[in-house]
This record gives C-alpha cells, sequence and structure tokens, in this order.
C-alpha cells in the first residue's frame, strides 16, 4: 500500500486558489473541475488528484497549508480511497466527478 | 512539427488510449495555454520514473507549458535525470551522447532554418549542470560564441544525481556529497557570468517556486532565441535524494536557496530587448513614461 493525495472538495471548494495544481511535480497529476463542489452549493470549483499519476511526495499538502492557508489536502492509503477517484473514470471532458465519488467501491 | 500530428487518422480515433485522445481534444497544441490554466488542459508532459518529488521534474513540466509554440518544438538532452523526463512528452525529442546538446542543436537548429525558413521552430536544450558545466562545456561555450539561436537551459540541481551523488562545478564549495565524502574544494562556477561574456542575448536564473516567473522566462528565452541570438536559463532545480531534502520540503529549501544564493536575475540584451517590444508587443522594456529620460539599459 502507499500514499497519494486526496483533496477535500468542502474545504477546497471555499478557496479554490489553484496553487496546488502549479506546484505538483507531476503533469496532468492535480487537476481542476469548475463545477465540483458547486453542486454542493459552493462559490467555487476544485481541485482533484488523478491518483494513479500521484507519486506521494506530498508537496502539495505543504502548498495547501503553508501557502494557501487552507489545509485542504491529506494523504491517505490508496485502498482508503473511493475506486471511482482512480483516473480512467476522470476524464478531461466531464469533471464533474463528484457523483461517482460517492460510491466507494474498494474491498 | 506541425499540428498534424496531434488530430486522429481517419477511423482511428475509437481506438486509440485515452491519454492521446485527451492530448487531441483536450491539449494545448494550436492554443496559448499560460501557468494560470494549469488543471484545466492535458499538459504535453506524460508520465516518467524521475523520483517522487523531484523540482526539476516541476521546472520540466512548467517549462513544456511555458513553450510559445510546442507544436513547433524540438528539445534536446543528455545523459542525466532530465532527459528521463524531457524524452516522455508529445514533443520530439533528441538525445546525443554525455555533453554533445549544444553541438547536435546547433545543427538541428540550422537545418530546421534551412529547410522551414522564417517559420520559427524552436530548439531549447535542457541538461543537467554536468552535462552543462562540466562535460559539455566546450560545446556550450562555443555554441554562444557563434551566437547559435537556440535555448539553453541549465537543470541545476548542484550534482551529479542521476549517478548517484558526484560533485560538478556547480555544487557549492564544502558541500559534502555521497561520492564527494571530504566536501568540495572548489567554488561554484560562474556560468551565468560565461554567458554573458560569451555574448548571450539572455541570462536569467530562476527557482521553481514561481511558477509565472518560470513561464515568462522561458517564454522570453525561446523567442529571442528565435533571431536575436543564444540564450540561457540557469534553474536551481534540487536533488532531493542527494541532498536529503524530505519531498514535502522541497519547496521551503526553493525558497531558502532562492533567498540566499538563487536571486531572480535577468539579463536581456538592447537588441533583445528591441526584438520582443517590437516584434511580440513586450511592454516592460518601454522607457518608463514619466521617468526623467534616465532610459532602460542600467535596468538588467
Ligand atoms: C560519456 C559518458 N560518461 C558518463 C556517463 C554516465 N552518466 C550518466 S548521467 C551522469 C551525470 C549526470 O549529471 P548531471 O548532468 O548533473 O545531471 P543530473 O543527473 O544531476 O540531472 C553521468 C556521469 C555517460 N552517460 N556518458
Ligand atoms: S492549494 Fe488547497 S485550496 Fe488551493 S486549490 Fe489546492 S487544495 Fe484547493
Ligand atoms: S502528493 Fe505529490 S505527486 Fe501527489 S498530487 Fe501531491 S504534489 Fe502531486
Ligand atoms: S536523483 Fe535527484 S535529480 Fe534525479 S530524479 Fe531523483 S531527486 Fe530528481
Amino acid at each position: 500500500m502507499y500514499l497519494v493525495a486526496d483533496i477535500i472538495v468542502e474545504i477546497c471548494a471555499a478557496k479554490s486558489c489553484k496553487l496546488c495544481t502549479q506546484y505538483c511535480p507531476e503533469a496532468n497529476t492535480i487537476l481542476y473541475s469548475e463545477e465540483m463542489g458547486k453542486d454542493q452549493g459552493f462559490k467555487y470549483g476544485s481541485a482533484y488528484v488523478a491518483v494513479d499519476r500521484c507519486k506521494g511526495c506530498a508537496q502539495c499538502v505543504w502548498v495547501c497549508d503553508n501557502m494557501a492557508k487552507n489545509n485542504a489536502i491529506k494523504m491517505i492509503m490508496i485502498d482508503q480511497l473511493p475506486k471511482a477517484a482512480l483516473t480512467d473514470n476522470i476524464t478531461y471532458g466531464e469533471k464533474s466527478t463528484t457523483a461517482v465519488l460517492a460510491s466507494p467501491v474498494v474491498g | 512539427m506541425s499540428l498534424d500530428y496531434v488530430k486522429f487518422s481517419n477511423g482511428f480515433e475509437k481506438f486509440m488510449p485515452k491519454e492521446y485522445r485527451d492530448m487531441v481534444e483536450h491539449g494545448p497544441f494550436g492554443k496559448k495555454v499560460t501557468v494560470s490554466q494549469m488543471g484545466n488542459f492535458k499538459e504535453v508532459l506524460e508520465e516518467h520514473p524521475m523520483c517522487a518529488g523531484c523540482a526539476m521534474t516541476l521546472f520540466i513540466r512548467l517549462a513544456m507549458i511555458a513553450f510559445p509554440n510546442p507544436e513547433d518544438t524540438i528539445t534536446v538532452g543528455t545523459a542525466g535525470c532530465g532527459r528521463l523526463a524531457i524524452s516522455q512528452a508529445a514533443i520530439p525529442f533528441v538525445y546525443g551522447n554525455y555533453g554533445d546538446q549544444n553541438g547536435v542543436a546547433s545543427g538541428l537548429s540550422r537545418g530546421l532554418r534551412l529547410r522551414f525558413g522564417d517559420k520559427p521552430k524552436d530548439v531549447v536544450v535542457m541538461a543537467g549542470d554536468g552535462g552543462t558545466a562540466d562535460i559539455g562545456f566546450q560545446q556550450v561555450l562555443h555554441s554562444w560564441f557563434r551566437k547559435e539561436r537556440f535555448t539553453t537551459i541549465m537543470l541545476d540541481n548542484e550534482v551529479y544525481g542521476n549517478t548517484g551523488g558526484q560533485e560538478s562545478g556547480m555544487t557549492n564549495r564544502g558541500a559534502v556529497l555521497k561520492m564527494a565524502p571530504l566536501g568540495k574544494k572548489f567554488e561554484k562556477m560562474d556560468m551565468l557570468q560565461m554567458a554573458k561574456v560569451a555574448g548571450c542575448a539572455y541570462v536569467a536564473t530562476v527557482v521553481p517556486n514561481n511558477p509565472r516567473r518560470v513561464e515568462s522566462v522561458i517564454k522570453k528565452a525561446v523567442l529571442i532565441a528565435r533571431e536575436v541570438g543564444s540564450t540561457y536559463i540557469q534553474a536551481y532545480t534540487s536533488c532531493n535524494i542527494e541532498y536529503a531534502i524530505p519531498t514535502d520540503k522541497v519547496m521551503e529549501d526553493a525558497k531558502t536557496v532562492e533567498n540566499d544564493r538563487y536571486q531572480f536575475t535577468e539579463y536581456v540584451s538592447d537588441e533583445a530587448k528591441q526584438y520582443l517590444t517590437e516584434r511580440y508587443g513586450y511592454k516592460e522594456f518601454l522607457p518608463k513614461p514619466a521617468a526623467p529620460a534616465a532610459a532602460i539599459p542600467g535596468k538588467a
């Protein structure tokens, strides 16, 4: 098992500064959805992690905690994520993954 | 080397992998993308085996976003960590023997000019500090003296990272590394000064903890190299393995080093200033309107 970054939509969507996206060393890994979060009544969209590309460095956690001062990112064990969070289910065309994320399928 | 190579061949669309479809449909080719749009488009860089948290990886990622015309760009690299990522992008990559990157790029950039005339085809060299300042030193300096029109970027992690931690000319005096256990006895080489003496039209230092600055520096360097002459960027891209920086402290280290010995510096020749202003509408080199006639030259 290994750690990957997980962005808490409720906390991110309150600020949504996109800083983590600009500092993650890996390309195409922290993505941004204009819709995610809005469907829960938040003003902005949210960042989210394409976890199969994440190398677990936790740089985004440092950026969100210290630069954005928002503490919206946590490292979690990959098996604690809903299966639907894997990139396979995320295409750049349909970024609103909130619906699929609501049904964890790990087991 | 044209937008045609990022299209689907008729009938093949449904068989293409997702990454390729994303590239065609949401990639940066033929559009102008910026660092502030990151996370909203498919980047040309794909997955690669560089270490987790490596600042060099982040720098390469930002540089590729900053290329003014990625569809008309060729990168040239050499042995060292960076090529592990640079080669995994939807941008043609040329890889030669260790240290010959600026020789290869000289021929390539001349050949492209013969073949394509005035249509800009950008050549960008990205190599480590060992590849640039030690093994490739002679070819680097000569390409600058010849005013070859391409961009040289040094990925300066101040060590030979790919081979386990030998000192390079760019390592700081006193640094103790796995394969320099007594500490380095000589000063870090002043490649910036050498670039100026050799006649580079643009010379800048940058650290990846300021993505917008990386973007602006790369854009200027690539544009100036189209017509004016050689351009050189020296980027601090720490090796978290050889310098034992915890991965979640890599940006903190970048900030400390930036304040300490890697402050942003930028030299732009007068000809390059004029070129950027007239050709690409840059405003920053225009004389300040209200200021008493003291003009810009001393600025850089
Ligand atoms: C002619 C030759 N000599 C030695 C090597 C072995 N070699 C591969 S990478 C490397 C060092 C790379 O250091 P640097 O250029 O600073 O890049 P980094 O890996 O630190 O990014 C060496 C010595 C080689 N590939 N070719
Ligand atoms: S840095 Fe934090 S608040 Fe800003 S976009 Fe990323 S997760 Fe959201
Ligand atoms: S842990 Fe590292 S690789 Fe993963 S999303 Fe965060 S910054 Fe990117
Ligand atoms: S060895 Fe150092 S420079 Fe090379 S990929 Fe790993 S952290 Fe980066």
